[in-house]
């Protein structure tokens, strides 16, 4: 039987065996004399009865709020990890999906591209840092930018994959993308039907507390 | 065996002569042999700075010449003995410079001196592209604004390309020091936060220097700032020698407004 002390007056418990959990109040029953018991789960007519008849007060099936202790604490912060991960893994899947969706010579590239320095691939383009002021991208394929976009991109592809990058300068297929189009997190510019159409894959945040 | 230290950042104007003066005096405070070389060929400058500009009689190109000894032409700075000064070309230009010379000069230097500091020209044409060559250490100095940040990105992008230690496989050490700091202009967004421009270049910082009135005062009179012991830059500049020699220091923050509860008490009292 699993107990548990929620506060000092109130006693959290549910009911597993009842022969336990009588002989666990028939030896105790003088200590919760003044408490609250809150039973979760099930509760036979015989053990109602034997409550009352040992004096106790008690309630069944109510949540009780959450304190504020440490461990409360504690797990807010994991469900917030743990949101974040999943937030993380969306994105990795996202990306995964659509890589999978690059056909000829993809070429990953994991280093700073810096102002002045030209990257051109043929084919297509997975590029996991960020593209610096002054900096160039050229594909003849698609291209996916994990981070954010301050140089110029020419990209011939069928689609293109980039975060919110204000001042990056853009060119898919020889048209210019205004960047304020680009206002989510992660998003993806597609050539269907000779348009350029643009869909956001992850949606901007946003954040009520700050 | 020393290290060879690049001051470069793309851009002119934002005070790497200034950096290579007060840092190379800094580091001799510490106890150390330096030598500040200026490869500014053409247009040399820091001998003023360091106010050894009556001093000069052989410079760099006469060195690599042969027409002058290295110890002909290193001048021993007034204000600390540890410290030597090698004069740029005032009269020549850059096409003088090529890979080889350079490279005997500053074998020699490193025998000799603990730090060898080259002072570099602005831009990035074969001038810069000589400095950073050979240099083990590069030192990148920014002002918080886009056009300088824009301009040692580029700097950067060829030092990864261009110095011998990358071509053999090794990586030049990169440290940036953020120049001419505002703490009020950063508070009210006019000027760029030292977290932006870090994540823009991603290389690490070595210190942030505010703005002071005292330090053109000081390079016209040849006295580098950091022999001002009340200058807030002097101060910043003593603190990023002291890291360079191994010192930890930790990192002041100069961007929020100085004029704490605390001082302002202090004020009222005196």
């Amino acid at each position: 039987m699993k107990g548990k002390q929620y506060s000092i007056k109130v006693y959290e418990t549910s009911i597993d065996e009842e022969a336990e959990f009588v002989s666990f109040f028939d030896a105790n029953h003088l200590l919760f004399k003044d408490h609250l018991i809150v039973i979760h789960g099930e509760m036979s007519e015989k053990i109602k009865q034997y409550l009352q008849q040992k004096s106790l007060t008690f309630i069944q099936n109510i949540t009780m709020p959450v304190s504020k202790s440490r461990q409360n604490i504690r797990k807010a912060r994991e469900a917030e990890k743990k949101k974040q991960d999943e937030e993380q893994e969306k994105i990795s899947e996202e990306i995964s999906k659509l890589s999978n969706r690059l056909e000829n010579n993809l070429k990953v590239i994991d280093r700073m591209v810096r102002s002045g320095q030209e990257v051109f691939v043929e084919g297509d383009l997975l590029l996991l840092n960020r593209v610096n002021s002054g900096a160039t991208i050229r594909t003849t394929g698609n291209l996916i930018v994990t981070q954010v976009v301050e140089g110029s991109i020419r990209c011939e592809g069928k689609f293109m994959m980039l975060s919110s990058s204000p001042k990056a300068n853009i060119i898919f297929h020889g048209v210019e993308v205004d960047t304020e189009l680009l206002e989510n997190k992660l998003n993806r510019i597609e050539l269907t039907d000779d348009k350029i159409v643009i869909t956001p894959v992850l949606k901007k945040e946003i954040n009520w507390a700050s | 065996m020393g290290i060879i230290i690049a001051v470069i950042s793309g851009k002119g104007g934002v005070g790497k002569t200034t950096v290579t003066a007060n840092l190379g005096l800094g580091i001799a405070m510490n106890g150390k042999k330096v030598a500040v070389v200026d490869f500014d060929i053409g247009q040399r400058n820091l001998d003023m700075v360091l106010g050894l500009e009556n001093r000069v009689v052989y410079d760099i190109v006469q060195v690599m010449d042969g027409e002058a000894t290295l110890k002909q032409a290193l001048i021993k700075s007034k204000a600390n003995d540890s410290l030597s000064f090698l004069a740029a070309s005032q009269t020549k230009d850059k096409s003088v410079l090529d890979s080889l010379r350079v490279k005997n000069l500053l074998m020699e230097l490193k025998e000799e001196f603990d730090y060898v500091i080259l002072d570099a020209p602005a831009g990035i044409e074969s001038g810069y592209e000589h400095t950073i060559e050979f240099a083990d250490a590069a030192l990148i100095v920014v002002n918080p604004e886009v056009s300088s940040i824009r301009d040692s990105d580029r700097a950067i992008g060829i030092l990864d390309s261009k110095s011998q230690k990358v071509k053999e496989g090794e990586e030049v050490a990169k440290f940036l020091v953020i120049n001419r700091i505002v703490a009020e202009m950063v508070q009210s967004g006019e000027m760029l936060r030292s977290d932006d421009i870090l994540e823009i270049l991603s290389i690490e910082l070595l210190g942030k220097i505010p703005e002071d009135k005292g330090v053109v005062d000081a390079s016209n009179q040849g006295k580098p700032i950091i022999l001002n012991e009340k200058s807030k830059a002097g101060q910043a500049y003593k603190r990023i020698a002291g890291r360079i020699t191994g010192h930890n220091i930790k990192m002041e923050d100069v961007e929020s407004n100085t004029t704490s509860f605390f001082t302002k008490m202090k004020g009222i009292f005196k």
